[in-house]
């Protein structure tokens, strides 16, 4: 057969040059030039496909029992008043910090950029892409929160699109605080060693403060808001997993944004 | 084939990538399916393009396919990984298309998806396995626990209907069940056959109706050669000339031309005609060579599409059984039936196609005596009872079969059987249980 000539050099060359690739980003931490050229190439694209594809995901996650009616309407509600309990408990409860972190932020330029999520990632990376970039203000290392809380963080953009990292995918680390003693910790997300729904892994700098179910986590801000904003919600204590005599505390915390049902995302921009 | 066709198939794979990433990226991904994540179609798509085309086809579609997921915008994980293992995971595919329609002749639809779901299992575990050497933070022992299975399980459920979708896109048959393309193709043959057969006579005669001093046995230039083999099938020969017909066949059909390196295996019958002495043997196996035969060009789909033009081209193409070609051994047997057009006239033993036929495709070692008279026995064969074709002919192949099913053979002597007579487990497993009974 005429392929079996030419096959075998070609098969060796595309390993090659594949091996190359994975090197290059290797080297350059996953931020090659090879990942903005797809994104430049496939982000339009992924914009019109995400565009008609969401009445049928819509449709898809109605005829699921996924959020569907008045249930959905109280949950989503539900998460809302959670969530404007927590900054209200910020707001009452620590105010000198929380007026001390602001400060550290222009907070009175901070604005919200909305886009829609048009495409996710694989099952090995909590990942979504958005439908507004460069040019509605995006930069990286902004912070992305829907209604009901944090989400995660952009990791890159194209002039039309931008790509948000999630607070659950593993590679993630947020700097959070609890609402009602300012204790800070990290909060890191746990991939897919979770199944559905997702819970957070939170590392408690202190090995002696109270540390309880039902506490509730903020962000603790990033310097100059990025990539965190301070003050933002982001869930609830729902099981302590920490050993005695450890140096932290450990727990579980389950994230007030729904991370399987993204719609529409907001990515604070800090100009 | 014209231009426009080419490009259409030509495009039909990276269009079909293409959909695929971005249905994969938008939708799939997007879907809050249980068990935490979703099918690949990407790769369910290279390997279907693999297994119903071939290693080069699959080795490109893979990288393509492999690195546009890796580079299309929500993707986290390294760039080049998906294309690795795609790659790889397409070539070995369509290596073991290649392997299998080599051997067993024809990849049916079980076969084809089984191949799949092996490729699909490979793929998915070569994805977890290199974000594993590559230290992905979010590719973890838990997290593959949890995920692979699933994704392996959802792959699975998709196989038949990409592997369907592919095979549609591509326009080529299905491997087993669909539509076959090449009843058209047999029936122009016997159209042009019958044509010829009408006013030329003797010429489709030649094939065996020659005496048998003019020809010896064991020349270079036997007939079913000319049909699959290339070099010797050449209109300049006078001396073996006057069959016009056959060599018509063979310089339509564009295969002949072609070098035959892995396609003519030399194990089957065909290549009994020439003088080796390897051809006794293998001659027990006849349905592998005559359908290597019928594969002499690139790609072995549409060749496996048009078995009858082997033994059309090999001499005696008088009847028309179309609606039953379903298999390409059927065609075989039926091209021991000539005699429905062309029966009257091989009334004269001495001038029976049907021995020119056989010698044509039995090595010199085979001339007994009986051979004199095969007319009779299975040029006849029109006649809808087997046992008289099976008399003279079946000496050589039909032998080893089981004589008590030969009805079976004379239906649907189907690639199952001809894998089946060529199975070494029969054997051995009489071997294993004569050995062990003997130890006992």
């Amino acid at each position: 057969m005429h392929e079996a000539r030419w096959t075998r050099p070609v098969l060796v060359m595309l390993l090659v040059a594949a091996i190359a690739l994975i090197t290059l980003d290797f080297r350059a931490a996953g931020s090659s030039p090879a990942h903005a050229i797809g994104a430049d190439v496939f982000g339009p694209v992924e914009r019109v496909a995400g565009a008609v594809a969401s009445p049928f995901e819509s449709i898809f996650r109605t005829a699921s029992g996924h959020q569907s009616g008045e249930i959905a309407d109280l949950q989503k509600q539900n998460d809302q008043l959670r969530a404007q309990l927590a900054q209200a408990q910020v707001a009452a409860q620590d105010q000198a910090q929380l007026s001390q972190l602001l400060r550290l932020t222009d907070a009175s330029h901070l604005r919200v950029v909305t886009g829609t999520v048009i495409a996710a990632g694989g099952a090995y990376s909590d990942t979504v892409t958005i439908n507004a970039g460069r040019r509605q203000g995006i930069a990286p290392n902004e912070t992305v929160l829907n209604g009901d809380g944090l989400v995660g963080v952009v990791t890159a953009v194209t002039a039309s699109t931008a790509t948000v990292q999630l607070a659950t995918d593993a590679a993630s680390t947020v700097g959070v605080r609890l609402a009602g003693t300012g204790e800070i910790g990290a909060l890191t997300g746990t991939g897919a060693t979770m199944t559905a729904p997702r819970e957070l892994r939170l590392t408690l700098f202190s090995a002696t403060a109270a540390l309880l179910p039902g506490q509730t986590l903020v962000t603790f801000g990033s310097v100059g808001g990025r990539p965190y904003a301070p003050g933002v919600p982001v869930g609830e204590v729902t099981q302590v997993t920490s050993q005695p005599g450890g140096l932290t505390q450990t727990a579980l915390v389950t994230p007030f944004a729904d991370f399987s049902g993204l719609g529409v995302l907001g990515v604070v921009v800090s100009r | 084939m014209t231009a426009l066709r080419v490009i259409a198939q030509g495009l039909a794979v990276p269009v079909a990538l293409a959909v695929a990433v971005i249905a994969q990226l938008a939708v799939v991904n997007r879907l809050p399916l249980p068990g935490g994540t979703g099918p690949d179609l990407v790769l369910l798509v290279v390997v279907a393009v693999a297994v119903s085309t071939g290693p080069t086809t699959g080795m490109l579609a893979g990288f393509a396919g492999g690195l546009a997921l890796d580079v299309a915008p929500p993707a986290s994980h390294l760039a080049g990984e998906y294309a690795l293992v795609f790659c790889l995971v397409g070539y070995a595919c369509g290596r073991a298309r290649q392997a299998i329609t080599h051997s067993a002749g024809e990849l049916t639809m079980w076969a084809a998806l089984a191949l799949m779901a092996v490729g699909i299992a490979v793929g998915e575990a070569g994805k977890v396995a290199l974000g594993l050497m590559l230290s992905d933070p979010n590719v973890t022992g838990p997290a593959v626990k949890h995920l692979l299975p699933v994704a392996i399980f959802y792959d699975l459920l998709l196989c038949p209907f990409v592997l369907w979708l592919v095979s549609v896109v591509l326009r080529r048959p299905a491997p087993a069940g669909a539509p076959r393309p090449e009843l058209t193709q047999i029936a122009a043959a016997f159209r042009v056959a019958s044509a010829g057969s009408v006013g030329a006579v003797p010429k489709l005669r030649l094939a065996g109706s020659t005496p048998l001093p003019a020809r010896p046995p064991a020349r270079q230039e036997p007939k079913l050669r000319l049909s699959g083999t290339s070099a010797a099938f050449s209109p300049a020969k006078p001396g073996v000339g006057g069959r016009p017909v056959k060599v018509n066949f063979s310089q339509a059909s564009p295969a002949a031309a072609k070098p035959r390196q892995s396609t003519s295996p030399g194990k089957g019958w065909v290549r009994a005609a020439r003088p080796s002495g390897q051809a006794a043997p293998r001659r027990s196996s006849p349905g592998k060579g005559w359908l290597r035969v019928t594969r002499p060009t690139g790609s072995p789909v549409s060749n496996l599409s048009s078995p009858g033009k082997g033994w059309l081209r090999a001499g005696p193409p008088a009847v028309t059984p179309a609606p039953k070609f379903r298999s390409p051994g059927k065609g075989w047997l039926v091209a021991g039936r000539p005699a429905a057009a062309a029966a009257p006239k091989f009334t004269s033993p001495g001038k029976s196609p049907g021995k020119g036929w056989l010698r044509a495709g039995r090595p010199a070692v085979a001339a007994t005596p009986k051979r004199s008279s095969p007319p009779k026995g299975w040029i006849r064969p029109a006649k809808p009872v087997p046992p008289p074709r099976r008399k003279s002919p079946g000496r050589g192949w039909l032998r080893p079969a089981k004589p008590a099913s030969r009805n079976v053979y004379a239906k649907s002597p189907s690639t199952r059987w001809v894998r089946h007579s060529h199975s070494p487990w029969p054997g051995r497993r009489r071997r294993l249980l004569a050995l062990m009974g003997g130890r006992r």
